[in-house]
């Protein structure tokens, strides 16, 4: 277990940047999800840390030890890659224990240890195959299992749950939960997606462009996203946005005069551009005659058992919604209401979340 | 019961002389005259083999028939051979030039394509460039700056002398470059993560990967540098140190070619070649359409 901390990472492939000045700070014992777009440099940000990739500018340090120049197998970390990586030519027990073998355990020490890896992941009985004689789920915690047998100080996974079908993702990710919750090892997680980085993280970290754009509990960040980027990129169904002016009072106002949230008042300067956001699931259905309501004009209903996603138009705007199952969509025109602990506002210019003066009321 | 029994046997009888009528091969024209034509090219390639062992095996005053088969087949062709040149210690000779030059075609290509493929520094590619070019230079252009350099560090009428010029080949480096850079570098970065240095990278991960490509090359290259006739002609001064592709010249006679005897030294010449291939039969055909040759 290791504390790692990055300061003003850097990466430039020839005029390219991948990373622009990251800084990241990770406690012993944590798992941090990195979620991003693909391109967003987040497998770069891994590689460095790992050592695969040459560092442009800045510091890794783990345990307060900085390890730039170090290779990447005297720093400590074990790696789960996305196309598992094993050896082809090894069986499972030679590829679990080739780390060892270039350590220069001793054989009997080195059975001993992959018997023991190979029982904790249920492999004991496939320990002479070939990775090509493997499923993709047993391929996967042979890739797990070659990453534990070394006791690392840091485990870092490159979206390893990628080539899985949904099913075996989910069992693995479940699988990743209690093996790290058992061996309580730093883990830095490297997905795209979002569902994946909700249920894992202890701390998440969205990466846009090179940069991080938000840091924070995965409740923290979907809850009040810190930028129009995180908020788009996070939740599904994503966010709805309409996009408003400030007046002369502060309010948000739509195109055709619409004010959804007319209690709320933003120290922005007037006329400035921004967007009213509100997920799905927060929307109420209400008659078309209460205070800021948006009429709401459904277009397709997709039942998804748990729920149903009404698809339509507000103001001439997509929008969806989200109801319980159980509650009966209206069959007359309805519209829909954004309470006000559901309002979050982005300012157009540069996607920055901006709180109402009375941000009390939001939480 | 009856009318269902009838309408299967019915049903049965409708369907079986079209299922016969499907299973029976049909052949097309087109496919004939492609065999027709694979035929001719397998008889033009083996006969001369097949000439070439039937004509050892002729007397010499039979060797200028026209006869399939000779009258009264004899080994005296071979005996005659033994007698004359070192034909036994030509042929060790000869397995060792070829057997070593191509282990040295292989390490020297791995080293080279590793390097290159894995190691990133200044120019790279204009060395592989080089290399490249340098398997378009014709052997003529080579053969005195070779000599030259194989006389003063005192290898001529060497065996070391056939093998060290031919010690590094383009085309192998070539060859594994490829090869090495369709290899999954996901794979060589696991065995970064594992501790692994260059050394066993090269060695327990990337080479036992590659044995398809490393035994087509040392098949190429054994063949090749056991057909190498010119290079040997202008190193060679003693029979002993020379190869069996030297010793076939010593029936070729300003009075006239002793045509039997070199028949018998050619069919001993090949035999070594035509073991691999009958041995390593698939793998012989990979690597020539591996390498692009025919």
């Amino acid at each position: 277990m290791a504390s790692i901390r990055i300061s003003s990472l850097h990466k430039v492939y020839g005029k390219t940047p991948a990373v622009r000045g990251v800084d990241l700070s990770i406690g012993t014992g944590e798992f941090v999800v990195i979620l991003g777009p693909s391109g967003c440099g987040k497998s770069t940000l891994l590689r460095m840390i790992a050592g695969l990739e040459d560092i442009t500018s800045g510091v890794v340090a783990i345990d307060d030890v900085i390890v730039n120049d170090l290779e990447p197998g005297d720093r400590g970390c074990a790696m789960v890659f996305q196309n598992y990586a094993l050896y082809p030519h090894m069986s499972v027990s030679e590829n679990i224990g080739y780390s060892l073998k270039v350590a220069g355990v001793a054989r009997a020490e080195r059975d001993e240890k992959i018997r023991r890896v190979a029982t904790l992941l249920g492999l004991d009985t496939f320990l002479d195959r070939r990775p090509a004689q493997l499923s993709g789920g047993q391929r996967q915690r042979v890739a797990m299992g070659r990453a534990m047998i070394r006791s690392p100080r840091v485990f870092l996974f490159d979206e390893p749950l990628s080539n899985l079908d949904a099913k075996l993702r989910l069992q693995m990710r479940l699988e990743i939960k209690r093996l790290h919750r058992e061996l309580g090892s730093t883990s830095i997680f490297v997905t795209h997606d979002q569902l994946e980085a909700m249920t894992l993280a202890d701390r998440l970290v969205v990466m846009n462009g090179g940069k991080i754009e938000q840091v924070g509990t995965p409740q923290e960040i979907y809850r009040r996203p810190a930028s129009l980027f995180v908020a788009d990129f996070l939740g599904s169904p994503p966010m709805n946005f309409i996009p408003a002016v400030i007046d002369d009072e502060g309010k948000a106002v739509c195109a055709d005069g619409l004010r959804p949230c007319p209690d709320l008042i933003w120290d922005l300067e007037p006329g400035a551009e921004v967007r009213i956001g509100v997920r799905p699931g927060d929307l109420q259905i209400v008659g078309r005659s209460a205070r800021g309501a948006l009429p709401f004009e459904v277009e397709m209903v997709e039942d998804l058992g748990t729920e149903n996603h009404l698809h339509g138009t507000t103001t001439g705007l997509r929008m969806t919604a989200v109801l319980a199952t159980g509650e009966a969509v209206p069959d007359h025109p309805f519209a829909v209401l954004i309470p006000e602990s559901a309002v979050h506002l982005f300012r157009e210019r540069d996607g920055a979340r901006i709180d109402p003066r009375s941000v009390s009321r939001i939480h | 019961m009856t009318t269902s029994m009838n309408r299967v046997l019915s049903s049965g009888a409708a369907v079986e002389p079209e299922v016969s009528r499907k299973a029976r091969p049909r052949i097309r024209p087109g496919a004939l005259t492609i065999h027709a034509t694979m035929i001719l090219l397998a008889f033009i390639a083996i006969f001369p083999v097949y000439w070439m062992v039937v004509s050892s095996l002729k007397a010499e005053n039979e060797i200028f028939s026209t006869g399939l088969w000779p009258s009264a087949p004899s080994l005296d062709n071979y005996g005659f051979v033994l007698s004359q040149i070192p034909m036994l210690r030509m042929l060790a000779n000869t397995t060792v030039v070829a057997g070593v030059t191509a282990a040295l075609h292989v390490l020297t290509g791995l080293f080279a394509a590793y390097a290159l493929v894995r190691w990133r520094f200044r120019f790279s590619g204009f060395v592989y460039g080089l290399i490249a070019l340098s398997w378009l230079v014709p052997f003529q252009v080579t053969m005195i700056p070779n000599y030259v350099l194989a006389s003063r560090l005192g290898l001529l009428d060497t065996l070391a002398g056939l093998i060290v010029p031919h010690a590094a080949a383009a085309f192998a480096v070539l060859m594994l470059y490829h090869a090495m850079k369709s290899f999954p570098t996901e794979i060589i970065e696991a065995a970064r993560m594992d501790g692994a240095k260059h050394w066993r990278i090269l060695w327990e991960i990337i080479t036992p990967n590659l044995r398809a490509s490393l035994a087509s090359l040392g098949i190429l290259a054994f063949i090749s540098a056991w057909n190498e006739y010119f290079w040997p002609l202008l190193l060679s001064r003693s029979i002993e140190n020379s190869v069996v592709q030297i010793g076939l010249q010593m029936f070729m006679t300003q009075e006239g070619n002793l045509w039997g005897p070199l028949m018998a030294a050619s069919t001993l010449a090949s035999l070594p070649i035509l073991a691999i291939y009958l041995l390593l039969q698939r793998q012989v055909i990979e690597s020539f359409m591996k390498s692009g040759l025919r």
